[in-house]
């Protein structure tokens, strides 16, 4: 009764793999790769985008959750605001930022010149301004989900355990030290390493919000890819995804490692 | 150490009041058990005393502090929990110690304090452990010790052994008396169970419906219930009670008459209530039929039926009578009681 899962995984992960591989498999392709300064640049930024984005993302979805895990009704309310850039569709809201950050007729430096009578800063055009702006844009779109999975997590510690720690003396940071932490700690760090993941594949923020631009500055490895296929450089897309597996593949280990430890 | 009273004590949740003015005082080092069916409020009025439940109305004071706008880790209480709540991620010994930690106590001090808490819990063993490794008796035995090494104002108890077997509950029910003989700190212990309110209780509050339908000594309840509440709450086998009218000094009911004594005029309706051991059955008296016998050893316990109405009697010893067989019962006059058929209340 295997042959119906031996079958799936043939079709849907040996063959693209295998086809990915093929196409990847000319070693001129790594040599042209490594020698465009685009690529260089690229795993800078994507390096910067995993460190930089994915930790502050986890850092305010710890902060909201605690904030989210109060049981009062506004709050009830609140939440559910909160989770509507997750809900909705990437390409249209992330397009609509772009417009708002359009220097010129953008809402955004619109209501910057009628407050400052200066114009406001070229939000796109700007290799640094650019890709953090990306970052921006993946850390409101993927703070909620993960917000939501911290406050599940919070909602399983037994509430008793507050309730001992406040009658054991502890204030409110040392029932986070002491009680919260350690609870949520495996998930917290096991989340991260799938965002991290999930963010190498981040094509949305980057390529919907700056196209890779200005001067092809603010790739990441999740769109270098598509620079290439647009160029009809098809082997040489296949093989940024080859690079990008020494990012990927230690990460998907730690995870699994983590998954069955916690069996 | 500390006394602990309660002046009109009122918790509303919302729109419902589960407890309607709560007087009580416990004098320092006392035990007293707040006993009541499911429901009655008696975990909130404990909360309450621990300020994890805002008072809605009236004062709490410990040791003749208001403590109603008191953080709980400013009472200076410890608490046991129903379900221990043991912190998971910590070692019996930082569990036990961890209070002290918090309050920035020197480590010698802290170790010094857990070795103490452990020999006298027999924990000294388990120290090293997490709480999952531990066995459900030992939780509770850690839960305790983590409330002793801290030497609180006052202890307080949410039915610390519900969660345990017979006859575990028993042996810890001893020990917990043990404990409280030698630290002589005052506690306030929550059950339902009235046999656990009876053997360990200095004096005990039965409540009902967020009131407290009386207080006293254990046996003082036992002998002289209040009324129908406290009369049918405690004692177990529990007390036959049933309707009569009073005749010249006994009590018409069940188309018999009972030996009662005095208080009650002529005619009036009451209640009429007497224990089971109170009941011998004897070769003359009131006619009544063996329905089941239940013999425990050193006593037997027979439910008979008087008219329809079935009866329990306690006897001390054995019996020889069998199901369907007709006896006579002897009421002791002197053990019977009275309540008023309308208010409930002891006559
Ligand atoms: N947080 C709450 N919100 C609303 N009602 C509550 C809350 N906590 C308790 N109650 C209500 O208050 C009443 C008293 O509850 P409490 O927990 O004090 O009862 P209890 O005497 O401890 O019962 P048990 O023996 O079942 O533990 C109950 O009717 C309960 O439904
Ligand atoms: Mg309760």
């Amino acid at each position: 009764m295997i042959a119906p899962y031996v079958l799936v995984f043939l079709v849907f992960v040996v063959y693209p793999v295998t086809y990915g591989l093929w196409l990847a498999r000319h070693p001129q392709s790594y040599v042209t790769l490594f020698d465009d300064p685009v690529f260089f640049r690229t795993v800078v930024n994507t390096i910067v985008f995993l460190m930089v984005a994915v930790n502050v993302k986890f850092a305010l979805a710890l902060f909201l959750s605690g904030f989210f895990v109060h049981d009062r009704a506004w709050i009830r309310w609140l939440s559910v605001i909160f989770i509507i850039p997750w809900a909705v569709p990437a390409i249209p809201t992330i397009f609509s930022i772009r417009f708002m950050l359009n220097p010129e007729w953008g809402i955004i430096n619109s209501v910057w010149f009628r407050l400052t009578a200066l114009d406001g800063p070229n939000w796109l055009n700007d290799p640094t301004l650019g890709l953090t702006m990306a970052m921006v844009v993946h850390i409101w779109k993927a703070l909620p989900f993960w917000t939501l999975i911290l406050i599940a997590g919070r909602l399983a510690i037994p509430r008793e355990l507050y309730e001992a720690s406040s009658v054991d003396g502890a204030t409110s940071w040392q029932k986070f030290k002491y009680v919260t932490w350690p609870s949520i700690r495996t998930l917290y760090l096991s989340s991260t390493i799938l965002s991290m993941i999930w963010t190498l594949g981040d094509f949305n923020s980057v390529y919907l919000l700056t196209g890779g631009g200005p001067a092809d500055l603010t790739h990441v490895l999740a769109t270098l890819g598509i620079r290439y296929i647009r160029l009809d450089q098809v082997d040489q897309a296949m093989a940024t995804i080859v690079v990008a597996l020494p990012f990927v593949l230690p990460l998907v280990y730690f995870m699994m490692k983590r998954l069955s430890a916690n069996e | 150490m500390a006394g602990v009273s309660f002046r009109e004590v009122v918790k509303t949740f919302g729109k419902t009041r589960v407890l309607h003015g709560i007087s009580l005082d416990i004098t320092d080092g006392e035990f007293v058990v707040l006993v009541g069916p499911s429901g009655c409020g008696k975990s909130t009025l404990l909360r309450m005393l621990a300020g994890l439940e805002d008072i809605t109305g009236g004062t709490i004071a410990i040791d003749g502090r208001v403590v109603n706008d008191v953080d709980s880790k400013d009472r200076d209480i410890a608490m046991v929990f129903q379900s221990y709540a043991l912190y998971p991620h910590m070692t019996v010994r930082d569990n036990m110690g961890f209070s002290l930690k918090l309050r920035n106590e020197k480590q010698a001090l802290i170790d010094q304090r857990v070795a103490t808490a452990a020999k006298i819990l027999n924990l000294e063993p388990y120290l090293g452990r997490y709480p999952r490794e531990l066995s459900g008796g030992q939780r509770q035995r850690v839960a305790m010790g983590r409330a002793i090494v801290r030497d609180p104002k006052v202890f307080l108890f949410d039915e610390p052994l519900s969660n345990l077997d017979a006859k575990l509950r028993v042996a810890m029910r001893t020990e917990i008396k043990a404990l409280h003989q030698r630290l002589k700190t005052t506690t306030v212990y929550v059950t339902h169970d009235q046999i656990e309110a009876m053997t360990m209780a200095d004096r005990i509050a039965v409540m009902n419906e967020g009131r407290i339908e009386q207080l006293g000594r254990p046996l003082e309840l036992y002998d002289r219930p209040a009324n129908l509440f406290v009369a049918q709450f405690i004692g177990s086998p529990a007390m036959n009670i049933f309707d009569g009218v009073v005749q010249s000094g006994a009590v018409e009911a069940l188309g018999v008459r009972w030996p009662a004594n005095g208080g009650a005029s002529d005619g009036q309706r009451v209640r009429y209530g007497i224990r089971p051991e109170h009941l011998e059955p004897a070769s003359a008296g009131i006619p009544a039929e063996v329905v089941v016998v239940e013999p425990m050893g050193a006593e037997t316990e027979i439910v008979a039926k008087v008219g329809d109405a079935p009866i329990t009697v306690m006897m001390r010893g054995r019996s020889n009578a069998g199901p369907g067989e007709r006896i006579h019962l002897a009421p002791q006059a002197a053990h019977a009681h009275l309540f008023d058929a309308a208010s409930g209340i002891r006559i």
